[in-house]
């Protein structure tokens, strides 16, 4: 092997300075000072021009509509006028648009009264439902004691005044305590099994877990009443309604759990493995995070779907008018199945206590869904001003010990540098 | 420094659950001062509303009871299991069932059947004859089978008619609505068809599939045409419905008088048609017997109606029926002795002092015979403390404290109008509509036009009440009775404004029709008649028809014109929609043709 | 420094005797905390899986006495005799199906427009304000859907029933047979307790469910690939088009699976508005029509022994057609991007 030399050509000498050229570079001309600064696109928000479109457009369709219903054709019906008037405002709407604007824009804006009208529907279908409840309620609702007393002492025969369903409100919430201690963990761990293990089973969970979603509850309730109760010879109680109840909906809490683990970005998992994480920190510090508010929601669905069920409990926990707070003995009866044994009363003032026990539900599960999502809906990567103020505390800690070993230990560096 | 997130996750739950526990609880397991131990029971929907004023009731003397309302043979079943302290059902142990469902066989010896709350199964219906609710709709017991087994199908049937001779029944198709779920009200139903018209049910039972098992059931059989719903809630709110008219379904009476709907009077053996009221009911049960021969455990202490059925008492109302309580005679399972006083007591207090308020509920109370036998059964049960309760000490309306029957004495007896066979028929309405009167065809009065309640004659074709006096009578001489048949009106007849003819009926010369009342099944005088339409536009209130509520523009209906073509007048609506569609956008339309060309 | 001269020397190691040198296999042992993790995470799962398995189990034990008399002829046969040896689920499962389509069909574009509109379209005060209405939604007990279909409902969509019939009747299941409607006193109670009026209900419930999965799933698409769809030009309903509902499209199946799942078990809602009828109909406007769970509440208090095994095996038939719609579409999902990893 010949050694290859190399030498560096030297650096070659500096040319000598030439004469100065005229420069290339033309500063234009400053315009008239006086001249207005360039008008500000606008590219978001909404702009005059499409709200008087979408109200020409609303007006006109309306008028037509009359005109058509009214006097020149024999349409008739509420139904009817709020499709035939939907159409023709989609048609006017969309002459208007294209009035000025091209296709894509077109299709755009039409496709965003679309979505806003899919939306308005169903919220027109909810406020009906909400209102038919509220109004049939109304008469129980009013008074204070419905809130407070139990139906021990109200029978058919009595006067609004008396009596009250705090005996299935407090049915509901020891049933759904007991339901979230059962289910939260162990759905928790199956979809953490399904996503993060990588057995060859999670397959296999899964398509059961789904299939069980479709289990109709009165099956669950006749599985524990069979099992829990006839073979081994418990009572009639609030927890066999909560294991009932629990295992309605554990695969709706684990499917959509799974749904939303799924989500999680892979490089978020890499990343925390480069950094020498083993899987259990990695799922718990960066995988469940930034799933919670989807997992939030799962619970939600779940919690959503066993307060309101009323077939299961009924087979399960019997039903009575009294207060209990012990679920493993004696009945218990929740706000469902309340609501539906009062509405079936031909007495006037029960079907009201009925109706009033389904709007206290509502408003129960509305409360709770508002405190989980306050407690656990934050996305991911977002701190409560808690959290931030943690963190800040924590930095600021870490900071004052690299300073302090900085001070304290002289270093090589230091050496070096100097 | 912040709290543990630990905390904070639990903390709302401690919250609620420290709520929870804080709240006093009422009705512990033993009452102290008394005794008594809770006790709970299962069983029929049917007695429900009745037992659950007596479990109200009772709370004063420290009994706790828990009463589950999920049926009959869930309450038979479990009674059977141990899982209850006693039961509710509206039929015995089934220890051959007739429909083939499986057998129930309690121990011998282990249970006693005691009557707990009677009632009538009610028709309630929904008919309405020119506008105006139908509230004095009659019908015989073999007409109501008929309707319940799909024979008739119209409301102007000849035989529903003939029953009805003050009304002019619509032609519109009879809807029966049953029960989709397993009842106790299907069960006494099919019991009293059985009994009474076993012909006409075998052949249904054939039709609808249901053979060889056509004996007493408790789910209805169902061919197309009937509508099932669910429970007495379901039934009832399905017929008080716009979208029902011409539904006629069995129920509760109480279900009745809450929706406020009327119920159809039946015929009774003594030719009188009667509705489910509580004096009816009980008078008709005072023919009920219980069944006292021990050989026979299957119907030992089980009610024979047949005397129900049969009772020519002109107050019978023939579908009156009682409900058992199932007590238990041994102690066994979870059922004691302590929750044997307790049942007791409470079983004493059912019979005697809450019989007052059975009126008020929608059940009838019971009479003396029923009381003391189950008294004679209360005895029975382990642990219980033996009242000798003078029954004439309980309050109860079918009985007075000096022992005379008040309900033979104070039930009042039906109308003369409600007498079969009579040229018309009571005006009064029934069940949750009994303050509100139907206006019936007058028979061989002058009732041109107006008649009580005003507005809207029900009156119609083929007056009856035949032998009216005299020329000049309305209606004519020598009608007979009957819708449907066909008159003929001697010379001279005059009719007044009011006064229809049905079809078939011939016009001697010299007869003088006023202008306007030859509308087959058209109300009297004071309907207009809309030319399009041939119909009685009424004068007063909307068409009941539809439950949508009045055209956006108030027109008349016009799609009676749609039986020429409904292709046609389809392609004329679209037609006029896109002209005017048209008519609206195309200037806007135009305006972009035109000013694209011009500015490219 | 110029003009350095530097040797360097790259050897060529001699291959060695005996052939290439296998790949060395990488073992990757768990640490203890993983273990653990693993074992307790497995044991969440067999927990689950047994619970279900339990379920099945308990329902095929229960069904076998009914499935053993009738075999096959259980799939086919449409009325419901238990005690007569006479029954099978084919009106019923029908029914059921039936329903469940009806109702994921109202259901379906609904919650996917309402789920575009919350996380594209609505400002972010709507958007708080919108999910807790749908959360509201979900929650609404099933009994009180039954009674505001029952009451309220059935009312206005008969009115519906009857210009479908009366329009477009000439589609083979949107006839009705009974009813005609070229006259005007024909009786409407014909288009009452329908499959179409149920189908609405279960929609009702159906929806938010749907909904919420799918705005969970629509609020994770990768911004990158949002910001890079309007950077080249696209318009807001182009990016929906082109990113979200690709992205998507395994939680919309998810979110649809679990729909589905309600639809076919819901039982209290069915069961006050429907009308049950034993026979094959396909006429979704017309009165009558069935469903599994409807079934087993309406007969299961009536019904001991041998009814009782029936109504199993009726459930379990309802599980035999979910099973095989899940496999199915977990098919689809496992293909699709948010369905699996996904890079941002």
């Amino acid at each position: 092997m010949s050694a290859v030399t190399t030498s560096e050509p030297t650096v070659a000498a500096t040319p000598p300075p030439q004469p100065q050229a005229a420069p290339r570079t033309f500063l234009p001309a400053r315009p008239d000072a006086h001249v207005a600064p360039a008008e500000r696109r606008v590219i978001g928000g909404v702009s005059r021009e499409s709200v008087m479109v979408l109200l020409g457009a609303v007006a006109s369709s309306l008028a037509t509509t009359l005109l058509l219903f009214g006097r020149l054709t024999p349409l008739a019906g509420k139904f009817g006028f709020v499709v035939v008037l939907f159409v023709v405002f989609l048609v006017t709407y969309t002459v208007l648009i294209s009035l000025t604007e091209r296709t894509t824009a077109i299709v755009d804006r039409l496709m965003t009264v679309l979505l806003t009208a899919c939306a308005a529907a169903a919220l027109f279908a909810l406020f009906s439902v909400i209102v038919f409840v509220l109004i049939k309620g109304f008469n129980a609702l009013r008074h204070a004691n419905f809130y407070t007393e139990d139906m021990s002492i109200a029978g058919p025969l009595d006067p609004l005044t008396v009596g009250g369903i705090l005996h299935a409100i407090v049915g509901t919430l020891i049933m759904t305590l007991i339901g979230l201690v059962i289910t939260v963990p162990l759905a928790l761990a199956t979809a953490v099994y399904m996503t993060e293990s990588g057995s060859r089973w999670a397959g296999f969970v899964r398509t059961v877990v789904t299939a069980m979603t479709a289990l109709p509850s009165i099956l669950a309730g006749l599985f524990i009443f069979a099992t829990w109760i006839l073979i081994l010879g418990f009572e009639r109680s609030g927890l066999a309604a909560a294991i009932a109840m629990s295992i309605m909906i554990l695969p709706i809490i684990v499917r959509s759990a799974d749904v939303v683990l799924r989500l999680v970005p892979g490089n978020l998992r890499e990343a925390a493995a480069a950094l020498g994480a083993p899987q259990w920190r990695t799922v718990w510090h960066v995988v469940l995070p930034t799933a919670r508010s989807g997992l939030t929601t799962s619970v939600i669905l779940g919690v959503a779907r066993g307060i309101g069920e009323t077939a299961p409990v009924l087979l399960t926990a019997g039903f009575t008018s009294t207060m209990n707070v012990n679920p493993r003995a004696n009945p218990m009866v929740s706000l469902p199945l309340a609501a539906y044994e009062l509405v079936r009363s031909p007495q006037e003032n029960m079907v009201a206590r009925g109706f009033g026990a389904a709007a206290v539900l509502m408003v129960l599960v509305l409360v709770l869904f508002t405190l989980a999502r306050i407690l656990g809906g934050r996305p991911a990567g977002r701190l409560s001003k808690h959290g931030a103020r943690r963190t800040a505390a924590r930095s600021a800690e870490d900071l004052r010990r690299f300073e302090a070993r900085q001070h304290a230990v002289p270093s090589i560096d230091s050496e070096v540098m100097s | 420094m912040s709290s543990p997130r630990w905390l904070r996750a639990v903390l709302p739950f401690a919250l609620v659950i420290g709520t929870a526990l804080t709240v006093p609880t009422a009705g512990s397991q033993v009452d102290a001062a008394s005794g008594y131990q809770r006790i709970s029971g299962e069983g029929s929907s049917w007695a429900a509303n009745a037992l659950d004023a007596m479990r109200v009731n009772v709370r004063q003397f420290g009994i706790t009871v828990d009463y589950n309302p999920s049926g009959s043979t869930a309450g038979r079943k479990n009674f059977l299991n141990g899982t209850v302290d006693f039961a509710s059902s509206d039929i015995p142990f089934q220890f051959r069932p007739e429909d083939g469902s499986a057998p129930e066989n309690p121990a011998k010896g282990s249970y006693a059947y005691m009557p707990i709350t009677a009632g009538g199964t009610a028709f309630m219906y929904n008919l309405i004859i020119n506008g105006k609710r139908v509230t004095n709709l009659r019908l015989s017991g073999e007409n109501v089978v008929k309707i319940f087994t799909g024979k008739i199908t119209q409301w102007n049937d000849p035989a529903i008619a003939a029953d009805n001779p003050g009304l002019v029944m619509p032609a519109r198709k009879v809807v029966p609505v049953v029960r989709s779920d397993g009842s106790g009200s299907t069960a006494q139903f099919s019991r009293w068809m059985i009994s009474q018209h076993g012909a006409l049910w075998n052949d249904y039972c054939n039709r609808s599939g249901r053979a060889p098992k056509c004996g007493q059931t408790s789910f209805y059989p169902t061919i197309p045409g009937m509508i099932a719903q669910a429970g007495d809630l379901g039934v009832s709110g399905y017929v008080s419905q716009g979208f029902a008219e011409g539904a006629i379904g069995y129920v509760n009476y109480s279900y009745a008088l809450g929706a406020q709907f009327p119920v159809a009077k039946l015929l009774n053996r003594a030719g009188f048609y009667t509705e489910p009221t509580p004096q009816n009911v009980a008078v008709s049960l005072l023919k009920a017997q219980i069944d006292t021969n021990e050989a026979n455990p299957e119907t030992y202490l089980t009610q024979k109606l047949d005397g129900v059925y049969t009772d020519t008492d002109p107050r019978n109302y023939p579908l009156s029926s009682y409900s058992y309580l199932i007590l238990p005679t041994k102690v066994g399972g979870q059922f004691n002795e302590a929750k044997g006083k307790t049942l007791g007591a409470f079983a004493y207090y059912a019979m005697c002092q809450a019989q007052q308020q059975s009126a008020s509920l929608g059940y009838s109370p019971m009479p003396a015979n029923l009381v003391q036998a189950s008294f004679d059964q209360i005895r029975k049960i382990p642990g219980v403390v033996v009242q000798n309760i003078d029954i004439k000490q309980c309050k109860n309306p079918t009985f007075s404290p000096d022992g005379t029957n008040l309900l033979a004495k104070n039930a009042p007896q039906p109308q003369a109008c409600d007498k079969k066979g009579g040229v018309t028929q009571c005006p009064n309405g029934t069940g949750g509509l009994s303050n509100v009167q139907t206006a019936v065809k007058p028979g061989g009065s002058t009732g041109g036009g107006g008649n009580a309640g005003g507005g809207g004659n029900t009156g119609g074709g083929g007056n009856t009440g035949g032998g009216n006096t005299g020329g000049g009578n309305t209606g004519g001489g020598g009608n007979t009775g009957g819708g449907g048949t066909t008159d003929t009106l001697a010379p001279g007849d005059t009719l007044a404004p009011g006064d229809t003819l049905a079809p078939g009926d011939t016009l001697a010369p010299g007869d003088t029709i006023p202008g306007g009342a030859i509308d087959g099944g058209d109300g009297g005088g004071t309907c207009e008649v809309d030319p399009d339409t041939g119909e009685c536009v009424a004068s007063g209130g909307p068409d009941p028809e539809f439950a949508g509520g009045p055209d956006i523009a108030g027109a008349t209906p016009t799609t009676i014109g749609l039986s020429s073509s409904l292709g046609t007048s389809f392609a004329l609506i679209a037609l006029v929609v896109l002209l005017v569609l048209a008519l609206v956008l195309g200037p806007a339309l135009a305006w972009r043709h035109f000013s694209k060309r011009s500015a490219s | 420094m110029a003009g350095v001269t530097m040797d360097v020397l790259t050897t060529i190691p001699e291959a060695p005797t005996g052939g290439v040198p296998s790949p060395r296999p990488l073992e990757s042992r768990r640490g203890r905390s993983d273990r653990i993790f693993h074992g307790g995470v497995s044991l969440g799962g067999i927990i689950v899986l047994a619970i279900m398995v339990a379920v099945g189990v308990f329902l095929s034990l229960e069904a076998w006495q009914a499935l053993s008399t009738t075999g096959l002829k259980f799939f086919t046969t449409t009325e419901w005799q238990p005690d007569s040896g006479n029954f099978g689920i084919a009106s019923v499962l029908l029914g059921t199906v039936l329903i469940a389509i009806v109702g994921v069909a109202i259901a379906l574009p609904l919650a996917t427009g309402t789920a575009l509109f919350i996380t594209e379209v609505a400002p972010p005060r709507v958007r708080s304000t919108m999910v807790a209405l749908v959360d509201l939604m979900a929650a609404v007990p099933s009994v009180v859907y039954g009674l505001w279909g029952l009451f309220l409902l059935q009312g206005h969509l008969v009115g519906v029933s009857r210009w479908l019939n009366t329009w477009l009747g000439w589609l083979p299941f949107f006839e009705v047979s009974g009813s005609d409607p070229t006259d005007p006193l024909s009786s409407t109670s014909v288009y009452t307790a329908s499959t179409f009026i149920a189908g609405v209900v279960v929609a009702m419930m159906v929806m938010p469910i749907q909904c919420v999965v799918m705005r969970e799933v629509f609020s994770q698409v990768p911004p990158g690939e949002r910001e890079g769809a309007y950077a080249l030009g696209s318009t807001r309903w182009g990016m929906i088009r082109v990113v979200a509902i690709p992205f998507g499209r395994g939680g919309m199946i998810g979110g649809t699976m679990l729909g589905l799942g309600r639809a076919l078990g819901e039982t209290i809602a069915v069961l006050l508005i429907i009308s049950p009828r034993f026979d094959l109909n396909f006429h979704v406007l017309e009165a009558g029509g069935n469903s599994v769970s409807s079934l087993i509440a309406l007969r299961y208090t009536e019904a001991s022994g041998f009814g009782l095994s029936a109504l199993m095996a009726a459930g379990l038939g309802l599980f035999a057609v979910t099973l095989v719609i899940n496999f199915t579409a977990s098919w689809f999902v496992a293909r699709s991007r948010s369905g699996a990893d996904s890079e941002a």
